[in-house]
């Protein structure tokens, strides 16, 4: 039993809408940060800056916090 | 502030380890209360539904968990929480379209697509809705289901949290759209409640549409199993043009040919095959059957009776001229 022609084609067209349906909110929030100018990928490099440098292998404990 | 996340964050992690379980079987309990499943629910619709729901939150599901955590990590070490700046918001927008829109098309080709069709079978051979059939599906199904994977790494990627939270509302939204107790009724009795019946059904899925997915007919202005595909969401079948809403349930629901096949056959199919002959699990049955058609069954079965009744007069010998 084989798929009819008009289903495949409709399939077809949707999957293509669906890539856009997909890709909607991912570009909606950028253009919400590009709105706001909010840049919270920034906050989390500047949290490892930070964890790193309380752990540097020249305090005393030795990168230990115990 | 962060207690207060943490406490949330609780919140949504004892829900989804519990609170899905936990709704399937309250409402399972008000809908047997109700005597919905009276005389519907034979032995072997009972081991299929059962071993449906069993088997998945036992094997499948924790095995799954268990292999993303150990494989993702040896895979991608690097991208570990690497989505974890992600406001919750956004993060609930993305993975409740990627998850819901995924799982549309999983759903549609296996409707769509004939040699798909046996491993969704199991899901529409119950002629009744309700808790007891809501997690009925083919094990091969349950194994390639996207939503087990997408969880899992998206745990992994650092968005857990808006991943579990969308668990949840998909769960409590799909779970009322197979239960037998139809919520949405009231918001087509009244008519002050028309307006927020309007956005529901085109937004979300409710019984009255999701039950049209399980009827036994389609084409008859209610039944309409060749459509209404979603699932969290009813929205993708009114962008694509594959949604019916009519705001009623169907007379009859269930596969018109279905004669019980094996719980076996129907948890395990390609493993295990129907011994019931000319069904689409047995060994040698089609791979998609034509549905009987009721109307004219009845029709046929009419015009038996009247001919039974008032036997039609003998033929009259007739000459012909030619």
């Amino acid at each position: 039993m084989k798929m009819d022609k008009a289903t495949k084609s409709q399939i077809a067209r949707n999957a293509a809408l669906s890539l856009f349906l997909y890709i909607l909110p991912i570009a909606l929030m950028f253009i919400s940060f590009l709105i706001t100018g909010q840049r919270p990928w920034e906050k989390k490099i500047h949290h490892k800056e930070n964890a790193k440098s309380s752990t540097n292998k020249n305090s005393q404990n030795n990168g230990s916090n115990d | 502030m962060e207690a207060t996340i943490e406490f949330f964050k609780k919140i949504i992690e004892n829900l989804n380890g519990f609170g899905f379980p936990f709704l399937v079987f309250f409402i399972g309990v008000l809908e047997f209360s109700f005597g919905l499943y009276k005389g519907k629910w034979p032995k072997n619709e009972r081991w299929v539904d059962i071993s449906c729901f069993v088997l998945p939150r036992l094997v499948v599901q924790p095995a799954v968990a268990y292999f993303s955590l150990k494989f993702l990590p040896f895979i991608f070490p690097d991208v570990k929480n690497v989505f974890d700046w992600v406001p919750f918001f956004w993060g609930f927008a993305i993975i409740a379209v990627a998850d819901d829109l995924t799982q549309y098309w999983y759903h549609r080709l296996h409707h769509q697509i004939p040699w798909l069709w046996r491993f969704h079978r199991t899901h529409h051979s119950a002629s009744y809705m309700g808790m007891a059939m809501a997690s009925r599906q083919n094990v091969i199904y349950t194994i390639f289901f996207s939503q087990i994977y997408l969880t899992a790494a998206l745990v992994y990627l650092g968005l857990g949290i808006p991943a579990i939270a969308v668990r949840i509302i998909k769960s409590t939204i799909t779970t009322l759209a197979h239960s037998s107790i139809p919520w949405d009724k009231p918001l087509y009795q009244y008519k002050v409640l028309h307006p927020l019946a309007w956005v529901l059904e085109r937004l979300i899925s409710t019984p009255a549409t999701h039950h049209a997915h399980h009827a036994a007919t389609t084409d008859d202005g209610v039944g309409h199993y060749k459509g209404n595909f979603g699932n969290m969401f009813f929205l993708w079948d009114i962008i694509f043009g594959t949604g019916l809403i009519s705001r009623q349930y169907p007379k009859a629901y269930g596969i018109s040919h279905y004669d019980g096949d094996q719980w076996t056959a129907q948890l395990l199919w390609p493993i295990f095959k129907s011994k019931v002959e000319g069904s689409e699990l047995a060994a040698n049955g089609p791979v998609v059957r034509v549905d009987n058609d009721y109307e004219a069954l009845a029709r046929r079965e009419q015009k038996k009776q009247a001919e039974v009744i008032a036997p039609e007069p003998e033929p009259v010998p007739s000459f012909s001229h030619s």
